[in-house]
């Protein structure tokens, strides 16, 4: 029954494009289950540890935002890999809870979809994978374009900003980036 | 299944193959499918159970008229609203206020507010009420850092709780906790502070507004060399460690309409008949119910905080008493307040001639009106001077001007030459003082024949008095320095202490207007003898006096004197120089008028000295610090040590609503230039990373680099194709149903035909 083809097609494509979409959700979680165990064993052994033999990225802090019951692990560098497993670290960008601004970016549909839920005045922990924690208060928060971040690196500060693409409930990706400001308030240090 | 049907019918083997080998990837989609909406659900979970919070965002359409917005989170919050009234007494010598904060809570979230105002240099503030529906809590007075604490569990448990703090001793701030969706909070504070008196002329000053500061940065750290040349000093690190604290958003006139309304009520008994009564810088209308007795309201019920508010009033008769003195007795203790008004020497002899070293303010804040009235001022000083003295000017922003390497004559050409400079001036930068009175203090002729004297004109819109304090007392010689406080909101404090560490005297100038009269009541000061060498004794009593070194009297400058005396007994017997005569005078005790609140002026001014003679290094931190918390506890005043902070026991705010902070925006005072003191505005709101604050410096505002490019960090792309395949897939599968179905009955028809 030659007619039956052209819906098969349909389906199959239409089953595809969701199945791949679904896969991009799926393999945010599912790496961000791997990260937890790494995260927990380099801070057990104060070494970096990969989520998996072949990752290029290893796990440099875990963010939690308490409130609204949010956490991620960070990988290191920004690059498309990376990000597809957790949030970033951009390289040039100061450590958590050194003086100048950490900058961690992440999607806005995975990992940092919690950032609209985020106030200001909410406390978010760091915790490096040396295993210091560090308390910041989110203080203020901005719309950006991409090259015009007005982050300022050499900032005297401890500082920190999660960054991810705005507006939050787009389809398509566009040059305007979500900053989230927030200022050290305490450090085990 | 409609498929398996469709594969029975047919008999194609080459098209068997192709269904088969699509059913295959079929049940692969649907396993792909199941796993990806397992993970969907539990990546969108958190992001489900908060949506509740998305409802008070509102775009500016949306708003009800008069509605302040804030930008927040990208949105338009509704801010919380603020109204303030401000109740005065005046009776005789003293002046009571109470000032009530009304917060309204418009939002459908539980908020935080904070408020910084200022207040009176000199008030003591004793008493702090929270009205909540019909309940009123009456705050305790606490240490600090206690009073922080129990703010904050109030606030963790969802308690109402007032705090006020005070940040400088005329800036305080209010934080208000959990205020709930559509609530107001009253918050209402008090303070006691004498009256102004300078000749027949007495004043209040209600300070409404906190002009933006210019915090200098903690570039470099700076060296402090002991005085004594050995070689030792100390590093000190940040000049302004409480940066934030001073520092609350500042609304750009241009863009948002006024916030804060003010309505203000004085109840004015003098004590005496009165003459005339003014208001410099609002509109008022006056009543007189009798003639010792005025009350003061604003004409328009209402204004926008952003000025200073100033009443003066003159005695009915030719001349003001020249003496006061009051009393009040409170525990086992008599506190007694003393005016008195040396005589004005006539002129005899030619006054002595003066070096005058001119320093003028022109930094951002300055600019607007505040320059004008400096400039003029100072073209109105330059013309006073005589050809014996000496001047020089100096001017400042972040960077200096001195005009002539030393001090000239005041002859024609230089006064020419002085004034062209000073009216070219313009109003930028931020506002490096302590380098410019570093310089002014210099004595490079060290002639002692001349009075050496520095007129410092500014707004005193710095963070960082202390080091300016510190500079005085460090450096002032035999000079002696005047402060002239320019604007509509000047730093009172800074001018206060300012004059009196430098041994001199300060005036206010809040508009063109006053310029002349105020100055010349200046120049009045400047040109005769001070009363000098002021002691004051008491003949039976044992005394505590502050202030404990009596400054010099200037003319038409009462000196006041508090004391808290064992008994009241006896007299108070005052000697001192008028010029080069000696003048005394005894005033019998059993004379004094009952007054109110003297005990707290007494604690105030004690604390006050105790902090001068920190500045002086006669006293170590310490010391200061056991001193005046003791005094601040014994009488009840908030000081830097000591906090007011009231809890409303019953529990308001549900458990598990969150809590918003919200910093209470403030008005450009009156007559700033809000681009002068930000820089330009922005072009792209969003660009800027923070809210403006009041820190006014650490970026001088013209010469703030644009944020370049090149070395910024660019944000990497942080959206993933995900939610557009899966809806695009959705689409498909969605169509092709609509197709199967349609298939199915085509060859229905067909068979039935």
């Amino acid at each position: 029954m030659p007619r039956l083809i052209s819906p098969l097609v349909l389906v199959l494509v239409g089953v595809i494009l969701f199945g791949d979409g679904a896969y991009i959700h799926a393999k945010a979680w599912l790496a961000q289950v791997l990260l937890e165990r790494a995260f927990d064993r380099s801070v057990a052994t104060a070494q970096p540890a990969k989520p998996w033999s072949w990752a290029d990225t290893w796990p440099v802090a875990r963010i939690e935002v308490k409130r609204i019951g949010a956490s991620a692990i960070v990988l290191a560098g920004t690059s498309g890999q990376a990000l597809a497993f957790g949030p970033g670290h951009i390289h040039q960008t100061a450590d958590a809870g050194e003086r100048g601004v950490a900058v961690y970016a992440a999607h806005r549909d995975t990992h940092f979809r919690f950032l609209r839920d985020v106030a200001i005045g909410d406390v978010i922990d760091v915790t490096r994978s040396d295993g210091k924690h560090f308390r910041y208060r989110a203080d203020s928060s901005a719309v950006v374009r991409f090259d015009a971040s007005g982050i300022d690196p050499a900032a005297q500060d401890v500082e920190l900003a999660l960054t991810t693409c705005w507006p939050f409930d787009a389809v398509t990706s566009g040059p305007e980036r979500y900053i989230l400001h927030a200022t050290l308030i305490e450090s085990d240090r | 299944m409609d498929t398996y049907d469709a594969v029975d019918n047919d008999e194609h083997p080459m098209l068997g193959r192709l269904i088969k080998f699509g059913l295959f990837l079929l049940v692969q989609g649907v396993a792909v499918m199941l796993v990806a909406f397992v993970a969907l659900l539990v990546s969108f979970e958190p992001g489900w159970s908060a949506t509740t919070e998305q409802a008070s965002l509102l775009q500016p359409g949306d708003a009800r008229s008069g509605t302040l917005l804030l930008k927040e989170d990208g949105a338009y919050t509704e801010a919380i609203r603020l109204g303030i009234d401000v109740d005065v007494t005046v009776s005789g010598p003293t002046l009571r206020a109470r000032i009530t904060q009304v917060f309204r809570n418009p939002s459908n979230d539980w908020v935080e507010a904070t408020y910084v105002y200022p207040l009176a240099t000199d008030g003591a503030v004793d008493t702090l009420k929270m009205v909540v529906g019909d309940r009123v809590i009456v705050g305790d007075i606490k240490e600090r850092q206690q009073a922080r604490v129990i703010y904050e569990q109030a606030r963790r448990a969802g308690q109402k709780a007032a705090l006020t703090e005070q940040e400088r001793p005329n800036i305080f701030t209010n934080s208000v906790a959990n205020i709930g969706p559509g609530e107001t909070v009253l918050v209402q504070i008090e303070y006691q502070e004498p009256v102004h008196q300078s000749g027949s002329e007495y004043s209040l000053r209600l300070p409404l507004v906190v002009g933006p500061r210019y915090n200098p940065a903690p570039i470099a750290q700076s060296v402090d060399f002991r005085p004594d040349g050995s070689g030792w000093g100390t590093t000190t690190t940040d000049p302004v460690p409480d940066r934030d604290r001073i520092s609350p958003p500042v609304l750009d006139p241009a863009k948002n309409p006024p916030v804060n309304p003010t309505s203000i009520s004085v109840r004015l008994k003098a004590g005496f008949a009165l003459g005339e009564v003014k208001s410099h810088h609002h509109n008022v209308k006056i009543a007189s119910p009798d003639s010792t007795t005025r009350v003061v309201t604003l004409a328009d019920g209402t204004v926008p905080a952003d000025r200073d508010f100033e009443l003066t009033w003159k005695p009915a008769a030719e001349k003001a008493p020249s003496v006061g003195l009051f009393r009040e007795h409170v525990g086992d203790a008599d506190y007694l307040l003393a005016f008195v008004t040396p005589p004005t020497e006539q002129a005899t002899q030619k006054p002595l001639p003066r070096e005058v070293v001119f320093v003028i303010d022109n930094s951002g804040s300055m600019g607007g009106t505040s320059i004008v009235q400096a400039k003029a001022s100072l073209l109105y000083a330059l013309s006073r001077l005589q050809p014996a003295d000496r001047f020089n000017v100096i001017r400042f922003d972040d960077t200096m001007d001195v005009l002539f390497p030393a001090s000239v004559p005041a002859d024609a050409a230089h006064i020419g030459e002085a004034t062209a400079f000073v009216s070219a001036l313009q109003a930028r930068g931020g506002t490096e003082m302590v380098p410019a009175m570093r310089a002014a203090l210099t004595d490079k002729l060290g002639e002692t024949s001349m009075v050496r004297q520095v007129v410092f004109l500014t707004d005193g819109a710095i963070g960082n008095e202390q080091q300016l304090f510190e500079t005085i007392t460090a450096m002032r010689g035999r000079s002696r320095v005047f402060m002239i406080g320019i604007g509509s909101a000047p730093n009172t404090y800074l001018m206060t202490r300012a004059a009196e560490l430098g041994r001199g005297a300060f005036t206010h100038i809040g508009s063109a207007e006053q310029v002349e009269e105020r100055m010349r009541g200046l120049f009045a000061k400047l040109e005769n003898p001070a009363v000098t060498g002021l002691t004051a004794k008491f003949s039976e009593a044992k005394a505590d006096v502050t202030p404990a070194i009596i400054p010099d009297v200037y003319r038409d400058e009462p000196l006041v004197l508090a004391a808290k005396l064992d008994k009241l007994a006896g007299s108070l017997e005052i000697k001192g120089r008028v010029g080069d005569r000696p003048w005394s005078v005894t005033l019998p005790l059993q004379n004094a008028a009952e007054g109110k609140g003297l005990s707290k002026l007494w604690a105030k001014r004690k604390i006050a000295d105790a902090e001068v003679a920190r500045s002086m290094r006669e006293a170590t931190p310490e010391e200061t610090d056991k001193t005046i918390l003791a005094l601040a506890l014994e009488h009840q005043i908030v000081t830097r040590l000591t906090s007011l902070v009231a809890v409303d026991k019953t529990p308001s705010r549900p458990e598990g609503k969150p809590l918003k902070l919200s910093e209470l925006p403030i008005n450009l005072p009156a007559g700033w230039d809000f681009e002068k003191v930000f820089g330009e505005r922005p072009q792209q709101a969003p660009t800027q990373l923070r809210e403006r604050r009041a820190d006014a410096g650490s970026q001088p505002a013209t010469r703030r680099p644009m944020p370049a490019a090149p070395d910024a960090i660019r944000l990497p792309k942080t959206a993933t194709s995900a939610e557009l395949k899966m809806i695009a897939g959705l689409i498909l599968i969605m169509l092709s149903l609509v197709l199967f179905a349609f298939n199915r009955r085509q060859p229905l028809l067909t068979d039935a035909a």
